[in-house]
């Protein structure tokens, strides 16, 4: 065992290195344009972070992988937009009612279409996510339009300038909520008792039950938690990006790949792995012609895939025979 | 239980039956097919039984390869591109190179593709590999779309490239034109049929049955002595080509094709395709296709079939997609296991039945005399 451990690390490191290497080198080569790169890639970045940490907590408790997970961001977005540009209620009441009426869409669906399958198998939970993502995308269009729509920024759209690069004030508040949003999961599967709860359900189901930890509750607390994470992403990047009802789709496979890339069913790594992702991504975007740039992004994945399964900071599972 | 896994080991001979009267019944399709006429949109069923055979091809192989194998992939969308483009392209850019020919190029390349793809990449399992292959996808269809001098871009085939030409040309073998609708079912679903014996013959061989053993565990079967990687990137291979074939097939059916044609929903609908229909069943693939090809146009040809349907609601194509994904989830509720298994417990019930009845009947007889 010995030797493996020495060889994750040694990955590790030298995959470390490598972001370090890659970004030192785009800012000593490209110096302040590379230092917008980086901005914008850590804003993206949380974004993703915030989506992979969607996928983390329900991967974590029920061992499935939710493809509506972006939906979620794309539905708060939406519903943004029509409470506060259309409705002209303040942006901090739409995003608290947006998120609110996000999370328990997510909670209702996992209710009536994911609890009644507690034995089914994995393939076909995945296949019951895939159908919410097409029912729920669906939805949005019929509701509004094909058309993107733009949200207003929470202040102002004056670029700050930051060491020779500009910096919307939108990304301060991706930041921030990103960093809330961490903190507070954290906080929750650490610290509260329901929150170790689901994590020891998410270890041994039986033996969590044992000791009075519904394994329902749990995968229901773990989609609102989801539904929660994903909305707040989709309504904070709304601004820089455009809204539209088939945002999701991108925004689920980047977080999906962000998820996979940190270890897929833990948080640091989901954080990890969404910056890393976003960082890459732009500056990629930036040497190489924009069309390739997820592409790139893709090709580093399944790189991470075949070197290191279990993600940059994920545990390798045994094989139980 | 017992009896269903000798069923699947041995493979029957009612197979082989079935599928006589399954090629039977599509061929005789298109002698009651009629297109249904209406205002808002026309069901005209040998077309869509068209698209649903091409379809077919590409399930037939991931059904294998999931259903059997138990190894999953987001990523078929990518060969079933590979053969389409492969086709259009030799055939769009130089007028002489015969069609059928480039049919079988584009099945052959997805399948060489599959091969330098499959080798590293099947050696990750469940959520790892549908994510390798989910990212393989993608570059797929980025690489359709960025490499504008061969695949045309985001216009596509034909009208993207600098040679002029209307469209795809139609697939001819031996001279004989497969110009029409008509002509084209045929082609299409004796290809498929002939996969089906073939299929038949594959899960009945040394092959499926390694195949069915590394699917219930990989562990045991390499114990057993069955060559896991060979056996999952054989089928892997096999499943490209399938789909690389079904690929070349669509382009020359629909004339033209571009990226959008071959995104990651189609990947998504290959694997619903499978799942819906019956992984690991015989005929789920082509139940699956089936219904799943016809499922969006029934639902959005309906309104017009109700009378006295107020006109803002008889433009259905809205919420299509709404049905269709709550009709997804209550299948996968209620039919876990599959239509075509669902089906064939509802044929066994039924024979179960009138044997019962025979035997009843019989034992009358017998009490008369």
């Amino acid at each position: 065992m010995g030797r493996a451990d020495d060889r994750q690390r040694i990955l590790l490191i030298s995959s470390a290195i490598f972001i370090v290497l890659v970004i030192t080198l785009t800012l000593s080569l490209k110096r302040s344009t590379g230092f917008q790169w980086i901005l914008s890639g850590l804003t993206v970045g949380s974004i993703y972070a915030l989506i992979a940490m969607g996928f983390s907590v329900i991967y974590s408790s029920t061992r499935v992988i939710n493809f509506a997970q972006g939906e979620f961001s794309m539905l708060g977005g939406m519903l943004m937009y029509s409470i506060s540009v259309k409705g002209g209620v303040p942006p901090w009441i739409g995003f608290i009612l947006s998120v609110l009426i996000v999370t328990l869409v997510g909670a209702g669906l996992e209710r009536v279409a994911i609890h009644p399958l507690k034995e089914q198998s994995v393939i076909a939970v995945i296949i019951v996510t895939i159908g919410l993502a097409i029912f729920l995308r669906a939805l949005a269009k019929w509701i509004w339009g094909t058309d993107p729509v733009k949200i207003a920024s929470f202040s102002g759209d004056k670029p700050l300038r930051f060491l020779g690069a500009s910096i919307v004030p939108q990304s301060f508040w991706v930041f921030g909520f990103t960093v809330i949003a961490v903190v507070l999961v954290f906080i929750f599967f650490n610290r509260t008792l329901v929150g170790k709860g689901i994590r020891a359900a998410a270890m041994n189901k039986d033996a969590a039950s044992l000791v009075g930890v519904s394994s329902s509750t749990s995968s229901l607390l773990a989609w609102t938690i989801a539904a929660a994470l994903g909305a707040s992403a989709g309504i904070v990047i709304a601004p820089i990006n455009f809204a539209a009802y088939n945002v999701g789709i991108m925004l689920g496979l980047k977080g999906f790949t962000a998820a996979v890339l940190g270890g897929l069913g833990s948080f640091p790594g989901a954080v990890a792995g969404g910056l890393v992702l976003g960082v890459l991504e732009m500056i990629t975007a930036g040497v190489v012609p924009s069309g390739y740039k997820d592409a790139v992004a893709f090709v580093i994945l399944i790189l991470v895939l075949l070197i290191r399964p279990q993600g940059l900071l994920g545990k390798s599972e045994d094989v139980k025979v | 239980m017992e009896r269903k896994v000798e069923k699947l080991a041995l493979g029957e001979k009612r197979d082989y039956r079935n599928l006589l009267i399954v090629a039977v019944f599509i061929l005789l399709v298109p002698l009651w097919a009629r297109p249904i006429p209406g205002d808002v949109l026309h069901l005209d069923i040998v077309n869509i039984m068209v698209l649903a055979g091409v379809y077919a091809c590409a399930v037939i192989g991931l059904n294998l390869l999931v259903g059997y194998a138990g190894q999953i992939s987001l990523g078929h969308a990518a060969f079933f591109g590979v053969g389409a483009y492969t086709t259009a392209i030799l055939t769009c850019h130089f007028s002489w190179f015969p069609t059928w020919l480039g049919v079988l190029a584009g099945a052959a390349l997805a399948g060489v593709i599959g091969w330098l793809v499959g080798v590293p990449v099947l050696r990750l399992k469940g959520n790892y590999l549908a994510m390798a292959t989910l990212g393989l996808g993608e570059i797929a269809f980025i690489l359709f779309s960025q490499l504008k001098g061969l695949t045309g871009g985001t216009v596509g085939i034909p009208e993207g490239i600098k040679v002029k030409v209307g469209e795809i040309p139609a697939l001819s073998v031996f001279g004989f034109k497969f110009d029409t609708d008509i002509k084209f079912f045929f082609l299409v679903w004796a290809i498929v049929m002939m996969l089906m014996l073939l299929n038949i013959n594959v899960i009945r061989s040394r092959v499926g049955r390694g195949l069915r053993a590394l699917h219930s565990s990989e562990v045991a079967a390499e114990a057993m002595g069955v060559n896991t990687a060979r056996y999952k990137t054989q089928v892997f291979v096999l499943s490209a080509v399938l789909a690389g074939l079904g690929g070349a097939l669509f382009a020359h059916f629909e004339g033209y094709i571009s990226p959008e044609s071959f995104t990651f929903s189609l990947s998504i609908l290959f694997i619903t395709m499978v799942v819906v229909g019956g992984m690991g069943n015989l005929w789920g693939g082509i139940v699956g296709v089936i219904v799943l090809t016809f499922l969006p146009q029934v639902i959005q040809a309906m309104p017009q079939w109700i009378p006295g349907l107020p006109s803002n609601l008889k433009n259905f194509s809205n919420y299509t997609l709404v049905l269709y994904g709550i009709l997804l989830v209550v299948f996968m509720m209620f039919m876990p296991s599959g239509i075509a298994a669902g089906l064939s417990h509802g044929v066994d019930f039924g024979e179960k039945q009138f044997k019962h009845m025979r035997d009843r009947v019989r034992a009358k007889k017998y009490e008369g005399h």
